[in-house]
């Protein structure tokens, strides 16, 4: 499984939405999926997806590959604190 | 014809004088730190006679030019004994420039100790009176009174009992736009310099005042506009975009996904507790608890980008303006504390007593790390925070910083450069940062090259080939940043719309030949700022310091932090480096 946690928005994906707590979706993972991959599974539309993405404490691009245990962080369109 | 007010504290005189030619096309950092090179002996005692202390206004301040409201405050400083420019938004930056001065210097000693003053400044003239009653209280009550007394109209530079009894971790207040005590230059204890002066609070009334000429409207407008459209666009700093929605605090979560939040006294890079200091739950609590609490606050007028927010009690009466990234970090993640209440009294607490947030919340982590109190514990915080307010022995220690208590309770981790607590980013996971914190010419500060954005792509690597490209980029940062931002009197924050946009960028250096009739290109900016880097540099060689101190801490050498188990490890040679050229 992959842990994903969502910021924002995007929270609405997950069981909570109180921007206090945690909120997060566990998504099994597909040999050589991406992020764009865990993105569509869980629904998110492409645009509401900002350029501030964190794999296992790593800024990446949705391309990055992603297997079992991962920590996915997605922050949305509105929240781009770091524009590389 | 702008002038410069030289204030004279051992005879208690002021007088006007013609700017020299050497400062008529500098401001802001680039004349504090011209002024403290040419007329401070850099050996001086920071709190004695011969320190001076210097408020200057940007190029730009005074004008229309968007998000430009800095006044930089500069001299000796008593933290770190290094050359010193600290900078904040409020209101008197710009009245300052409209009252047709460019700076005022603060020099000499009252005869008699423990006496203190207030300036007055309007088109008339300058004045120093006694501020006999206006002592020895709370910002809260202080800033209030002086209004009352000088009208509501006025700007008010002043420092609370911590910069009275000389503490290091003293600050400089500006009043924001709704004259709360709230914006603070807040960095390297000026606030005693300006107490050592026996100076409690400038005040400044530009009404009738020359305003700012500009040789060339043109230029000032094309400039402008500019920079203008740069800030609209960019997603940081765009109406409805992060600063403006959640506030810098966005950077809580991001920073604590990036593994790089310095948490309990830098002993780890993520704080379980994030979410609930986060600037989404920051909004959220100002719309529930409505009343006056409000994101998309304007610390100065004429600011487009407006980050700052009032944060409200329960029952929607004020708390305390403003809750930011670095106060809510130094004072929560760091000290183990994660409710937003608990950081708005302490931020409200530093507000009063005129501390800077991020040497009081460091010096807090390291309070709890000796065992004075437990991580977490925000009621025992406030108590040690009262300690500073009352001035009792612990307060004095406590108030000389996160280096001095360190000592005093000898603990190792102390997380300083050159005596001056580290911002809220983790040097270990992103060694860019690192660099600008261990070769600043003021001890660790973030806004002394602010590199966090391309650094990001190399969190948490390890330290190769690309090393010498790190320092390269630090030095740039820290060029770039000592003109671009700090000498015009713009908001360090513009710098994500210039840095990213070669329109923006331009538009900062039109608008400043526009003011000052110069042809600058954007290169001539940039060697600018490495001149005063330059002369920073040299002034701290004079008062002793060496490579040997462009270091950070040595227990971030050998200790690892989580969650990406790194050390620093970028070797002294390099470091050595950033300021080749």
């Amino acid at each position: 499984m992959i842990e994903v946690r969502l910021y924002g928005k995007l929270r609405r994906f997950t069981d909570n939405q109180d921007p206090a707590r945690d909120s997060i979706i566990y998504i099994p993972a597909e040999t050589g999926d991406t992020i764009e991959d865990i993105i569509r599974r869980i629904g998110i539309p492409p645009e509401e997806v900002g350029s501030t993405i964190f794999l296992n404490g790593r800024y990446v691009v949705l391309n990055r590959k992603v297997k079992d245990g991962d920590r996915l962080a997605i922050f949305p369109d509105n929240m781009a604190m770091v524009i590389v | 014809m702008s002038k410069i007010l030289r204030v004279n504290m051992t005879d208690l005189t002021a007088r006007f004088e013609d700017v020299p030619e050497k400062y008529r096309l500098t401001g802001g950092r680039g004349l504090t730190s011209s002024i403290t090179c040419d007329e401070v002996p850099p050996t001086c005692h920071p709190l004695g006679p011969n320190n001076k202390i210097t408020f200057a206004v940007g190029i730009v301040a005074g004008t229309s030019a968007p998000t430009s409201g800095r006044i930089s405050i500069g001299g000796k400083s008593p933290l770190t004994g290094t050359i010193k420019e600290t900078n904040s938004g409020g209101m008197a930056g710009q009245k300052l420039a409209r009252l047709g001065l460019k700076a005022i210097i603060v020099e000499g000693q009252p005869k008699e100790k423990g006496k203190l003053w207030l300036l007055k400044v309007d088109k008339a003239g300058a004045q120093l009176q006694p501020a006999d009653g206006f002592t020895s209280k709370g910002l809260y009550e202080t800033y209030p009174m002086l209004f009352k007394k000088f009208s509501d109209k006025v700007a008010i530079i002043g420092i609370g009992t911590s910069g009275e009894r000389l503490m290091s971790m003293a600050g400089i207040c500006v009043n924001d736009p709704e004259n709360r005590p709230s914006r603070y230059a807040g960095r390297g204890g000026m606030g005693a310099v300006m107490g050592s002066k026996g100076l409690k609070a400038i005040i400044l009334d530009d009404a009738g005042g020359p305003g700012v000429p500009i040789a060339n409207k043109e230029a000032f407008d094309a400039g402008r506009k500019k920079l203008v459209a740069a800030l609209r666009e960019h997603d940081i700093t765009k109406p409805g975009g992060a600063l403006n929605t959640t506030g810098t605090a966005t950077l809580i979560n991001v920073i604590d996904e990036a593994g790089a939040l310095p948490t309990r006294n830098f002993s780890d890079g993520r704080f379980e507790g994030a979410n609930k200091i986060s600037g989404e739950t920051l909004k959220e609590t100002c719309e529930k608890r409505g009343g006056v609490g409000m994101v998309g606050h304007s610390c100065s007028p004429g600011c487009i980008i407006k980050c700052s927010n009032v944060y409200p009690r329960p029952d929607g009466t004020e708390h305390v303006s403003v809750q930011e990234y670095e106060s809510i970090w130094a004072l929560g993640a760091n000290c183990g504390i994660d409710s937003l209440d608990a950081t708005g009294e302490l931020i409200r607490l530093c507000n009063d007593y005129g501390v800077d947030t991020i040497e009081a919340g460091v010096t807090i982590g390291v309070a709890m790390e000796a065992g004075l109190a437990k991580f977490g514990d925000s009621q025992k915080a406030i108590e040690l925070m009262h300690e500073i307010g009352q001035g009792t022995p612990l307060g004095h220690i406590l108030g000389s910083g996160a280096a001095a208590t360190a000592s005093t309770f000898g603990v190792v981790r102390c997380p300083t450069v050159k005596g001056q607590a580290m911002p809220a980013y983790e040097p270990r996971p992103i060694k860019g940062i690192g660099i600008i914190y261990a070769t600043s010419t003021m001890g660790a500060d973030h806004t002394a090259g602010y590199t966090i954005a391309p650094e990001i792509l190399d969190i948490g690597g390890s330290v190769d080939k690309l090393v010498a490209e790190k320092s390269a980029l630090a030095r740039h940062f820290l060029h770039a940043t000592a003109y671009l931002f700090d000498s015009t009197g713009h908001c360090l924050f513009i710098s994500f719309a210039v840095l990213d946009n070669p329109s923006g960028l331009e538009g900062v250096v039109e608008e400043c030949n526009g003011v000052l009739g110069t042809s600058w290109t954007v290169d001539d900016v940039l060697r600018m700022g490495g001149d005063i880097v330059k002369k920073e540099r040299a002034f701290n060689k004079a008062a002793g310091f060496t490579s040997v101190d462009d270091r950070l801490p040595e227990f971030m050498k050998y200790e690892k932090l989580p969650p990406h188990n790194v050390a620093f490890d970028v070797p002294d040679t390099e470091l050595d480096k950033t300021h080749d050229s």
